[in-house]
């Protein structure tokens, strides 16, 4: 695997044009691979009369098949012995269904450059020690989510000198903890060290709502920062304009909107997506993104919404190389941004699903709620 | 919220009121005789009231399509007269012994009968309602109470409170039909009270899908009846077309996609699949090229669909694909006619099943003579068929979709349309919430 070895070593993160061939023989690979080794895949493939031999131009990684996640939340594809996976990750399964996604050890090292670059460059890393309040789950053993990984892991990015949980076991079962997280903020907002979040950002806003009825307002040491991640679950009808959160973190913690930093990933797609100071998703050169009409499964144009496929070739233990997410979104030209970012950039506009709806025909709501 | 003999409880006195519910439910079928009569004039009191708009806001509120039309066919139902017609056509001879608590006459005449026949409520009925529709659950209590019951209401769990305050205004009302009436608003995963009102009726009346009644049968103890009103399947069969006038084709092919993209395909007697009298896929693609712009008009008048539920459409499709390519079911050849907003597929296999709904059909070939191989595959899921043929081949069709299980057979336009009369999945609901009890004369 020289070019996946070569594309997590690209010493520019978001260098999309130069490492566009690097990106086909990665995929190239990485696709013959999971066709030899993964026969559900290989199946997937040759029903769609695809072979990885047909990746001959980059054009061609849209005509490969994705999975979408719906697969992996129904069956266990896996293209090496579970022994040879380092460690196994599943999404957080809100329908009581979730993907279980493994990784070897040569992918996580992938993600681990890839995390080391991606974090230098918004500079996530420091040796000034930090306080941590997690937006999220404690870790417990009985969670396996990436979700609850990734936002631990995000807790070693400086040297932690405590760590306070949004959500605790209680009783056998996850409940907020809002006010123990608001006398966190109060407390360390006295103190020297600078406090970080991490998370997912309905639970800050929550956070920060319940501050402002209570008029609490602080003032958090410099060098705070914000980070945000994992989406609105099952907040959508909450979801908040971005901004009006910024604005809030501002208004009630005294962090700028600069020190507000927003991560999107799933254990699907196990690429950090980190945004530009101006909160824009820039892709990576470890993934590729195809925008797919909503009706025919087509790639649009640039800035046309659909449905969003993403593309890497990070791991070789589950065949992820293509997937199809439940978001709707839409790409758009790097330069539209203006950070200098060249690469296009990912907007996140919402998601696929059925409103409530009550049937009486025999398997409807089974079909519904399913998929 | 708990409604028991007429007055409210929180939920949290559930186990205390359960306690004495059976006792109180005894003391009532002893001492009392529900007055048929005073039901079927209340209902109609309510049916009056609702179509002077008493509950129109509450309704609107519900946010249901198609408003106006279900409030007409829900208030004519209420109406004095068409209880009385449906009590006359479900019970028959038993509807009198019932009202009046005499035997059966008709027996009495015959020199051979030795027994007097009386007409029962059967008891104690249990409603598990559904929350597919709203009011659906009010309806089943007052089938309950139309057959002299007394009825036990489990809510489903989306009622959003409309179910307890008609059926207080029943009682406000009609106070007499107090005593006949309890609504709990139990978890359906609270077993231990679903088995305690189980354990304590004479029928469970259960309404919902698969899921819902196999749970019942599994908590439900041996001997108690069990009515189940499931989850339908129902279709269109077409025959013929070419000898029909284009003029009234035209019509009736308009009416079908109408009938499909009104109902939006989510009801049990809502059109999933187009069935073709033919033997040739070629036919199939045919029907779709010419059917598609019907269905594209019909889908001009009403919403369009959100992108998001477009794209789960696509992806559920393109899931049930690689569901079949991974457990190596054979994956039968679908081309999809897509049009503005819906959608025809033409299917290779003739199997009876969901569509993916919301005005995408599926096509298929069905030759009259596979009919029964294959709708025998769904018995106990069928439900209306739509028949569209020429006038001279009507009797023939009609007899062999009934002989296949079909309970329903309406033009293709008006399938999800209510008749007076009408039986309910092949049943008479009333007949079944009745019993007989027979006497010998000395």
């Amino acid at each position: 695997m020289k070019n996946r070895s070569r594309l997590f070593g690209w010493k520019e993160p978001f260098d999309v044009a130069r490492t566009e061939g690097l990106f086909l023989e990665a995929v190239k690979e990485n696709c013959r691979f999971q066709y030899e080794h993964c026969e559900p895949y290989r199946k997937i493939l040759e029903h769609f009369q695809f072979s990885p031999e047909d990746l001959k131009e980059n054009k061609d990684i849209e005509r490969l098949p994705f999975l979408p996640t719906w697969v992996f939340k129904n069956h266990t594809l896996f293209s090496m012995p579970e022994r040879r996976m380092l460690i196994q990750a599943t999404s957080s399964g809100t329908k009581g269904k979730f993907s279980r996604i493994g990784f070897e050890f040569s992918g996580l090292w992938s993600g681990l450059r890839m995390v080391w670059k991606i974090g230098r460059w918004r500079r996530l890393f420091s040796f000034c020690p930090a306080h941590y309040i997690v937006l999220g789950y404690k870790p417990h053993k009985g969670n396996q989510t990436a979700v609850t990984k990734t936002a631990y892991g995000a807790t070693l990015f400086t040297p932690a000198l405590s760590r306070t949980f949004a959500l605790k076991i209680k009783n056998g079962s996850y409940e907020p903890d809002l006010d123990g997280v608001i006398s966190a903020i109060e407390k360390h907002s006295k103190g020297r060290f600078p406090v970080r979040f991490m998370g997912f950002p309905s639970y800050l806003y929550f956070v920060l709502r319940k501050m402002e009825e209570q008029k609490i307002r602080v003032k958090l040491p410099k060098g705070s920062k914000i980070l945000l991640g994992g989406g609105w679950k099952q907040f959508y009808t909450q979801q908040v304009d971005k901004q009006i959160l910024y604005q809030l973190a501002e208004q009630v913690l005294g962090v700028k909107e600069s020190e507000v930093i927003e991560f999107f990933g799933a254990v699907e797609h196990p690429i950090l997506y980190c945004d530009c100071p101006k909160h824009h998703f820039h892709v990576p050169v470890y993934s590729r993104v195809v925008i797919r009409d909503v009706d025919t499964l087509k790639p649009v144009k640039m800035g046309e919404v659909g449905l969003v496929n993403l593309i890497t070739p990070m791991t070789l233990a589950t065949p992820i190389l293509s997937i199809m997410t439940d978001d709707l979104g839409a790409l758009h030209e790097g330069n539209e941004c203006g950070c200098g970012i060249k690469s296009p950039y990912l907007e996140i506009i919402g998601r696929v699903g059925f409103q409530d709806i009550q049937t009486c025909a025999a398997g409807a709501a089974a079909y519904l709620n399913e998929k | 919220m708990i409604l028991y003999r007429g007055k409210l409880y929180e939920t949290s006195h559930q186990t205390k009121l359960l306690q004495k519910l059976e006792k109180d439910i005894n003391d009532t079928r002893v001492n009392k005789r529900l007055d048929i009569s005073k039901v079927i004039a209340s209902v109609d009191v309510i049916g009056q009231k609702l179509e002077n708009g008493v509950y129109r806001e509450r309704i609107e509120a519900l946010g249901m399509e198609g408003i106006e039309e279900q409030i007409r066919t829900i208030s004519a139902m209420a109406s004095r007269e068409s209880l009385e017609y449906r009590m006359a056509v479900e019970l028959g001879e038993l509807k009198e012994p019932l009202l009046s608590g005499q035997p059966v006459n008709v027996r009495q005449e015959s020199s051979l009968t030795e027994l007097d026949t009386y007409v029962y409520p059967l008891g104690t009925l249990f409603h598990i309602g559904a929350g597919n529709r709203e009011g659906l659950p009010v309806y089943s209590v007052l089938e309950g109470l139309l057959t002299g019951n007394v009825n036990i209401l489990k809510l489903p769990q989306a009622d959003q409170g409309l179910s307890i305050e008609i059926l207080q205004t029943l009682l406000e009302i009609e106070p007499s039909l107090a005593e006949f009436l309890y609504v709990f608003d139990t978890p359906s995963t609270d077993l231990d009270a679903m088995c305690a009102m189980a354990r304590m009726s004479d029928g469970v009346v259960v309404w919902g899908g698969d899921e819902a009644v196999a749970a019942v049968r599994r908590f439900a103890p041996p001997g108690i009846r069990l009515i189940e009103w499931g989850h339908k399947l129902s279709f269109a069969y077409l025959s013929g077309l070419e000898e029909m006038e284009e003029k009234a084709l035209d019509q009736e092919l308009q009416a079908l996609a109408e009938h499909i993209i009104s109902t939006r395909q989510i009801l049990c007697s809502s059109c999933q699949v187009i069935y073709l009298d033919q033997q040739d896929m070629e036919e199939v693609h045919k029907f779709c090229r010419r059917f598609l712009p019907y269905l594209e008009r019909a889908a001009l008048g009403f919403p369009a669909k959100s992108i998001g539920m477009r794209a789960q459409l696509s992806m559920s499709r393109y899931c049930d694909t690689l569901q079949k390519v991974i457990t190596k079911e054979k994956v039968s050849k679908r081309q999809v006619f897509h049009g503005r907003d819906c959608s025809l597929t033409a299917c290779e296999d003739m199997e009876l099943e969901l569509s993916e709904m919301f005005g995408n059909c599926l096509v298929k070939r069905l030759p009259k003579e596979k009919m029964p191989e294959m709708l025998r595959r769904k018995k106990g899921y069928l439900q209306t068929a739509g028949l569209l043929c020429p006038e001279g081949k009507r009797q023939e069709f009609l007899k062999r979709l009934a002989v296949c299980g079909v309970t329903r057979i309406t033009s293709v336009g008006k399938m999800s349309e209510t008749f007076s009369g009408e039986a309910h999945d092949g049943d008479y609901p009333l007949r079944r919430y009745v019993r007989v009890a027979d006497v010998t004369k000395r």
